[in-house]
């Protein structure tokens, strides 16, 4: 597609020179100079207890240690969603590696050794780490106070259990539905916690100075969301958001973990009893793993009534969520996989329940993917095994139930414009479906398996983005807006966006990570909608340089507007061929006219975009209603899985995935999100392998027994698919695809499994040592 | 991560003045080479000793030395100087894959085979090779010097025959006499860097002698004598492979951990087995096989 100069091309990223190189400067090599105080926590040994007592005596006599605090210094709840997280346990600990006090020393090592000397005394509670014994009608408790938390208006806590959120979907009539069905399958499915596993743990420096203003330097996602929790949070101590500055510089990996806000807030409270110092708090892999937020654990129930001709005529989806001890994001994720549980179907009638459930684990949060990786490895494990039970085509089962553009959603608005079959179609070609290989190694089998994918941004209806853009002299651009690059290349996308609009390319555009106080805002760089949300905010920016630009044009050389473009960065002109303008002649010092005045001046623009059309409106009881999510991402993966028959062990030869963009601004880094995030998605699956003891204590936080992929682990070939129906209120027709990459690889690899050696496995991961036994079980009992 | 331990270190430049060192310390000191599990024991506080001694620095202990006779690997030798050997890979091939599957580039390129015997954990990849070979462990003290067999050397996870005030200077491993074929099979959980699940060394000769050693599934790692016995002299059979594999329970005790299950240990002690001895076979006959993804993965 030539359509456009910079959009659409594989730009080579802006900031990619400089991180290849070490030039980079994230949050842990910012140089704060001999102030600088180190922060240790005090983590609770236990999953549930009450504290009895803190003494923080022998801390305080090591040499080196400049001050010790407690929960009792900082009473205050914090919270995106649902305020239900406290900057330090206060009278009760609900997870193991809950932050308990905290130790400040001079130097790291003064800070551990004093944290070491902090002794806590605990009444232990009983212990709840599964959602399933949690809403039992006797369990233990999390928060007794949960009918006082202040939340917001879309979720639905049920006080007095450790139900923190229920979103009830209810479509068309269910029992209408199973009746008209031919048949009707039920089966349940188990997807277990995750961690991000983000290359740069988490680290965070908070100063207070003695003018009396918070400056909190974070790697983060969110730094305005940031901003505005820690000023909400600290409000008690006469902060206000003007008084709290957000520096947020190269982030080493998100994946969700460093949205909202977590470990931040404990050196921004700190920095605010610290005045005049700077106070740094850096995660250990191992807090790193406990600590920040982990994806959701997931019990599925789903039943689906089709008819002979393959029609889905029903769903009935049951979704529990172990969203662990506080839920201020977590619950939010299961709010937005309450609304689309359907997967990417046309289904007439439709039940969701998705249950948010307090355990004694971790806190559950953002995750990539947003819930929707757990919820379609059920969704579409299930699709294929009706597909067969009904003697289907799996893929031609998909196309005739596949949602098309203004199909009903679950919540009742009208579906996106979007490439679902095209992307099915493409896949389906791509991985030679239905043609079956048999290995040549007897001891291996081949199977294929294919899986459908949606998601929508889970946002609130008000977030919003928007970006500053200002002309150098020599028509350079500085682009400040306040998303992240967290890898996906957002500075690169920015700078093609205002670069196709200004005539300017990319090379001369820079955009720099943001500082809350020069910056303008965004919410936060998640839900993969920063392309749209962001790009739709520079796009305007954009068009408003350019029109200051004509506008100053039209008024020197009286050329009317509409006769004036812009090309190859100059001013030039439909009506007069001559008439060729160079930008760096007049965006900053203006144009001089005969008389020897100037007319112009700098050129200074902005951006902003929220989707007006969104919102969260809608009945609890069945979510019809509003408009909560704005579009949906869809696309179709493929692949072909070797199995070794003897020891379980699993090979990927070739995979593809193929995603419905919108209009790909760079092809480039889709191709390279469809590779990381396939293999993210892989790992899942494969390899990383979550363990509590019945305590609730992490037993593998650490990369020696929680095994997140390799260079020797990528599937032979990977084929990148982009299909491009464009978004229509996206910038140039773009959507999002960040987080979407990973979603189908589970339910690929269950299909997979079971057309090669014919054992449907329900429970991820899939390591080779379940796969094995399971062959194994299957060759006794067949023995018997 | 901060080092809130503090030590005494030393960085001797000879022999003697180690031994004296370690005669002064006895087990209150480590010593240092690699450095690969010491230096993350002490960050982590599972170790607090009085005295790190480093002997990265002492000449004696040579890293690597090819004799007619055999092959002598100094204490200062790391699994990258055994792997960039193409002698060693010609002639003493199980101990080239063992050192192959040993963590990853980084680690290989400081941590040594004789630190790997010395930290004698149950899953460590060189003992498998260390048995089929006979090697043999050379100790010095100020007492003088002694040799112990590494069929007696591992005593238990962590336990080994060495005496406090004892350094290890290095293994010396024979020269198989006849033509042979050896391998290493490593079950790890991915492609990438792994602690073993289970490993099994497999070593055959022209007489057809076999000689079997699995690590990570007991608490040493340990030759398999009842199945050795049951092969000498026989050539492999469908049959005899079966039978050689029914024997496996008997010769290990795995446990189950958070790695893997004790079942699976041992029905993949005797898929590796299998293939471990289909590989030796080919190779026998001059084949030449990687035995990277040879369980699949």
């Amino acid at each position: 597609m030539n359509k456009y100069k910079f959009v659409g091309k594989p730009i080579v990223r802006i900031d990619g020179r400089e991180k290849v190189s070490g030039a980079a400067i994230y949050g842990d090599d910012i140089d704060f100079g001999p102030n600088l105080l180190y922060a240790e926590i005090v983590e609770s040994t236990e999953a549930h207890a009450i504290i009895k007592s803190i003494d923080t005596s022998e801390a305080e006599k090591v040499e080196g240690v400049f001050k010790v605090f407690t929960g009792k210094d900082f009473p205050y709840k914090f919270g995106l969603y649902m305020k239900d997280r406290y900057i330090f346990a206060q009278d009760k600990v609900r997870f193991v590696g809950e932050q308990v006090a905290a130790v400040i020393g001079r130097t790291p090592q003064a800070a551990k050794k004093g944290a070491q000397l902090v002794k806590v005394e605990y009444k232990p509670l009983p212990v709840v780490t599964n959602q399933m014994d949690a809403l039992k009608k006797d369990s233990v408790l999390l928060h007794p106070d949960l009918g006082e938390y202040p939340h917001v208006p879309w979720f639905f806590p049920k006080p007095k259990t450790n139900v923190a959120h229920w979103r009830k979907t209810r479509k068309g009539d269910l029992e209408k539905g199973f009746k008209e069905a031919d048949l009707v399958f039920e089966d349940e499915y188990f997807v277990p916690r995750y961690a991000h596993c983000a290359i740069e743990t988490h680290v965070a420096i908070g100063k207070y100075d003695l003018g009396g203003r918070l400056t909190v330097w974070s790697s983060s996602q969110s730094p305005h969301t940031q901003r505005h929790l820690f000023a909400e949070a600290l409000a008690p101590m006469g902060l206000t958001h003007k008084d709290v500055r957000v520096i947020a510089p190269h982030v080493g990996g998100g994946f969700g973990g460093k949205a909202g806000v977590t470990m931040e807030i404990i050196p921004a409270a700190l920095a605010t009893k610290l005045k005049g110092y700077a106070v740094k708090l850096r995660w250990t892999r191992q807090q790193e793993f406990v600590n920040t937020y982990q994806r959701l654990g997931v019990v599925a129930k789903l039943k689906v009534g089709v008819k002979k001709d393959g029609t889905i005529t029903a769903l009935d989806h049951k979704i529990y969520w172990d969203a662990g001890a506080y839920v201020e994001y977590g619950a939010n994720v299961v709010n937005a996989v309450g609304l689309s549980a359907i997967g990417p179907y046309r289904i007439p009638n439709v039940s969701i329940d998705s249950v948010c459930v307090y355990t004694n684990l971790p806190p559950g949060g953002a995750y990539r993917g947003f819930g929707y990786s757990e919820m379609l490895f059920g969704l579409e494990s299930h699709m294929t095994q009706i597909a067969h039970k009904l003697g289907m085509d799996e893929v031609k089962f998909r196309l005739k139930n596949a949602i098309k553009e203004g199909d009903k959603t679950a919540y009742g608005a009208d579906m996106n414009p979007n490439g679902l079959l095209e992307c099915i179609e493409k896949v389906a070609k791509e991985i030679d479906w239905g043609k079956k290989i048999v290995s040549k190694d007897p001891k291996k089998a081949i199977g294929k398996g294919f899986s459908l994918f949606w998601k929508a941004p889970a946002m609130p209806p008000n977030a919003s983005s928007s970006a500053f853009l200002k002309f150098n002299e020599d028509a350079s651009i500085n682009l400040i807006i306040s998303g992240m690059d967290i890898g996906q290349g957002y500075q690169t996308v920015m700078a093609q966006i205002a670069a196709e609009v200004l005539s300017v390319p990319p090379s001369k555009i820079r955009v720099e990570t943001p500082d809350t106080d020069r910056n303008p805002y965004e919410w936060q760089t998640v839900a993969s909608h920063i392309t749209w949300s962001s790009g739709n905010a520079v796009k305007k920016a954009a068009i408003d340089a350019k029109e200051q630009i004509l506008a100053l044009v039209e008024r020197v050389f009286v050329i009317p507007k509409d006769q004036l473009y812009l090309e190859d960065e100059a001013v030039k002109c439909t009506t007069r061929k001559n008439f060729n303008l160079p930008l760096r002649d007049f965006v900053v010092n203006g144009i001089m006219t005969e008389d020897g005045t100037f007319k112009g001046g700098p050129i200074n623009a902005r951006g902003m975009f929220l989707p007006e059309f969104s919102s969260a409106n809608s009945d609890p009881e069945t979510s019809q209603g509003g408009h909560p999510n704005v579009h949906y991402t869809v696309g179709a993966g493929a692949l072909i899985l070797e199995v070794d028959k003897d020891t379980g062990k699993m090979h990927v030869i070739k995979a593809v995935e193929a995603i419905d963009a919108g209009q790909a601004i760079n092809p480039d880094l889709i191709k390279g999100q469809i590779t990381g995030g396939l293999l993210q998605g892989l790992a899942t699956v494969l390899y990383e392998d979550m363990r509590y003891d019945e305590k609730g204590k992490l037993l593998n936080p650490n990369f020696t027994d929680y095994k997140i992929p390799t260079a020797m682990d990528v599937p032979d070939e990977i084929v990148p698919i982009i299909v491009e129906v464009p978004q229509p209120d996206g910038p140039f027709g773009a959507r999002g695809i960040g987080e979407h990459t990973m979603l189908p690889a589970a339910p690929m690899i269950a299909n997979a499994v079971e057309d090669a050696i014919g054992i449907r496995i329900k429970s991820m991961p899939f390591t080779a040592e379940k796969v094995a036994m399971a062959m194994l079980n299957l060759k006794n009992k067949k023995g018997k | 991560m901060a080092v809130v331990h503090n030590f005494e270190y030393y960085k001797p430049l000879k022999l003697a003045e180690t031994l004296k060192l370690l005669k002064k310390y006895g087990d209150k000191a480590k010593l240092l080479a690699g450095g690969t599990d010491l230096a993350v024991f002490i960050k982590e506080g599972v170790l607090f000793p009085e005295a790190v001694i480093d002997i990265k620095h002492v000449k004696e202990l040579q890293k690597l030395e090819l004799k007619k006779d055999g092959l002598f690997v100094g204490a200062q030798a790391s699994f990258s100087d055994i792997l960039e050997s193409a002698n060693i890979k010609k002639d003493y091939l199980l101990l080239w894959e063992s050192a192959r599957s040993v963590a990853s580039v980084g680690i290989r390129n400081r941590a040594t085979l004789v630190g790997n015997i010395c930290s004698a954990v149950p899953s460590l990849d060189s003992g498998p090779a260390l048995l089929c070979y006979d090697a043999v462990v050379h100790l010095a003290s100020t007492k003088g010097e002694r040799e112990v067999p590494i069929s007696e050397w591992f005593l238990a996870p962590r336990r080994t025959a060495m005496k406090p005030d004892e350094i290890v200077t290095g293994v010396f491993i024979p020269k198989p006499k006849i033509k042979n074929a050896g391998c290493y099979l490593k079950l790890g959980r991915y492609g990438g860097e792994d602690l073993a699940q289970a490993g099994l060394g497999v070593f055959v000769n022209d007489k057809l002698e076999y000689k079997l050693a699995y690590c990570a599934v007991g608490p040493v790692p340990k030759r398999a004598a009842k199945i050795e016995k049951l092969l000498k002299g026989k050539a492999l059979s469908t049959v005899l492979i079966a039978k050689a594999m029914s024997l496996v329970p008997e010769e290990i005790a795995p446990i189950a951990d958070i790695r893997s299950g004790k079942e699976y240990r041992i029905h993949m002690c005797k898929i590796m087995l299998e293939r471990g001895l289909e590989v030796c076979t080919e190779r026998m006959k001059g084949k030449i096989i990687d035995t990277l993804r040879i369980l699949g993965g």
